[in-house]
């Protein structure tokens, strides 16, 4: 495994995968942190504001972080039937491991690289009291397994289709159901209904109080329940769509 | 020979399932977009405007423009693949032509999905029990402009795409731009950034305000993008070694 590890690293040398999704993240932070810090109220709620506008931005972000690390990885196989000759000299399924774990390593870097500057951005803005430290790690936590469950997803489809398009759009739709579905919290149904949708059903901190006619005078930011169900689910999504994928590659022809 | 370049452009595409992400995408904010409309109309109280942007807004922004970036890359992959170009070049006809022709394919793309996501608009309207009547009028000039902003997008991607070989690449650019685009929109110079172009032209964000404005300088803006980029890449097609 480590020389399949260390032969995924050498072909993707000058390939500027990992340097994309670098810039992808820094798009992903200067989009999520960017905005009007001299109000009060986010002063004072600075660290529970990020908590709760932040999973709308990962819902943008992460899911084309995905799409593109693990196409980028997948198509150098695809390209003069490279796969072909890999699957003489490795087992399939080392082949499937391989690369899903060189990714994963690449986006959730990404991952915990835009919650670090959450972090770092909040104590330079100078938000009041320290970082809640505990609802933090749980919020990279529900970031991070979301994460996982759609890049199992992408990559097996990026390892099952030599047209990259097709992971693509398909990627994109999900996208766009899942960000879509976080705007209607009053059908929770719909955001379970895709991977994609799970960084709004592992949300945990809401905004109440809020009115057309007070604004953020009688706002305030609470921690609802942990979702722990629903993130045994998606851990559960993820084993299935990884055993299914890791089957379907193993049969496919090559 | 530009209509026989077309035909071979649709030659190519043909079995290639790309085309119903066009279709299917705009269902997606069709029917969430009605309903987010629905559980917002104490807010939203100018009915089909105000649908029309729970429609359009992300679809201009992040959507579309990455879906037209995967369309461009696909279609100029076919040639960047098993040397390809070295048959297309060798045809009595002009790099301009190529370029104009794969353009036009996508453009069409564009069309239909404009045509696509004003009849479901229009559908859900109905669907949803809307009292006045749609307007129609505006329906077809924001699918019209909605058109032609995307194309300069287009032509920005494929343009790109002569130089990338890749998906991940081109697209990120177009995701980008979508974003960028959100930007410059804010800043009121959504009518000369070419991303910001199809929102702008679609009126996602506050159509009655926008249309008001008129439509002259974006037409021009959009014109001279067209055209100012379909030279630019006739001319690397030109001396680039494809």
């Amino acid at each position: 495994m480590i020389r399949l590890l260390k032969c995924e690293y050498k072909k993707t040398r000058g390939r500027w995968i990992f340097v994309m999704a670098l810039v992808i993240t820094a798009a992903q932070i200067a989009w999520g942190l960017y905005g009007d810090y001299d109000s009060e109220f986010i002063i004072k709620n600075g660290w529970m504001s990020f908590l709760y506008q932040l999973p709308l931005v990962n819902a943008i972000f992460l899911p084309l972080l995905s799409i593109i690390v693990s196409s980028r990885l997948c198509d150098i196989e695809h390209k003069g039937a490279m796969m072909k000759q890999l699957a003489v000299v490795a087992d399939r399924w080392r082949i499937y491991d391989a690369k899903l774990i060189y990714g994963l390593a690449i986006v959730l870097f990404c991952n915990i690289l835009s919650w670090s500057a959450s972090v770092i951005c909040g104590y330079a803005v100078g938000f009041e009291g320290d970082v809640p430290i505990r609802l933090y790690l749980i919020y990279l936590l529900f970031t991070a397994v979301p994460t996982i469950a759609v890049y199992i997803f992408q990559h097996t489809l990026s390892l099952l289709f030599k047209n990259q398009a097709v992971t693509f759009f398909t990627g994109i739709i999900g996208a766009f159901c899942g960000l879509f579905s976080m705007f209607l919290p009053q059908l929770p149904f719909l955001r379970r209904m895709f991977i994609w949708g799970y960084y709004g059903v592992l949300q945990f901190v809401g905004m109440f109080g809020w009115t057309k006619e007070t604004r953020y005078a009688s706002a305030y930011f609470d921690v609802m329940d942990f979702n722990w169900i629903f993130f045994g689910v998606l851990i559960l999504i993820c084993i299935m769509t990884y055993i299914i994928g890791k089957l379907l590659f193993c049969r496919k022809e090559v | 020979m530009l209509l026989k370049l077309l035909k071979a452009e649709r030659m190519k595409l043909k079995r290639s399932p790309v085309w119903l992400a066009f279709l299917i995408m705009p269902v997606i904010p069709a029917l969430l977009g009605t309903l987010n409309y629905l559980n917002n109309l104490d807010l939203l109280k100018s009915e089909w405007y105000s649908m029309w942007t729970q429609h359009t807004l992300f679809t201009c922004y992040f959507f579309l423009p990455v879906m037209i970036g995967v369309y461009c890359a696909y279609i100029m992959r076919l040639e960047h693949s098993n040397h390809n170009w070295n048959k297309t070049l060798t045809m009595p006809v002009s790099r301009a032509e190529v370029f104009i022709s794969k353009m036009l394919t996508v453009s069409f793309m564009v069309f239909v999905s404009e045509i696509w996501i004003g009849v479901l608009f229009v559908v859900s309207g109905k669907i949803v029990g809307i009292a006045s009547a749609p307007p129609y009028t505006d329906i077809a000039v924001w699918c019209i402009f909605g058109t032609l902003g995307g194309i300069v997008i287009a032509a920005v991607q494929l343009f790109l795409s002569i130089y990338v070989k890749s998906f991940a690449l081109p697209v990120g650019i177009a995701f980008a731009g979508g974003l960028s685009g959100l930007l410059f929109l804010a800043k009121n110079l959504g009518h000369i950034w070419p991303y910001s172009l199809m929102a702008y032209g679609m009126n996602s964000n506050a159509p009655q305000e926008l249309m008001e404005s008129g439509y002259g300088t974006f037409v021009a803006v959009c014109v001279v993008y067209i055209a100012a980029v379909t030279v630019m890449g006739s001319m690397v097609m030109n001396k680039k070694d494809m």
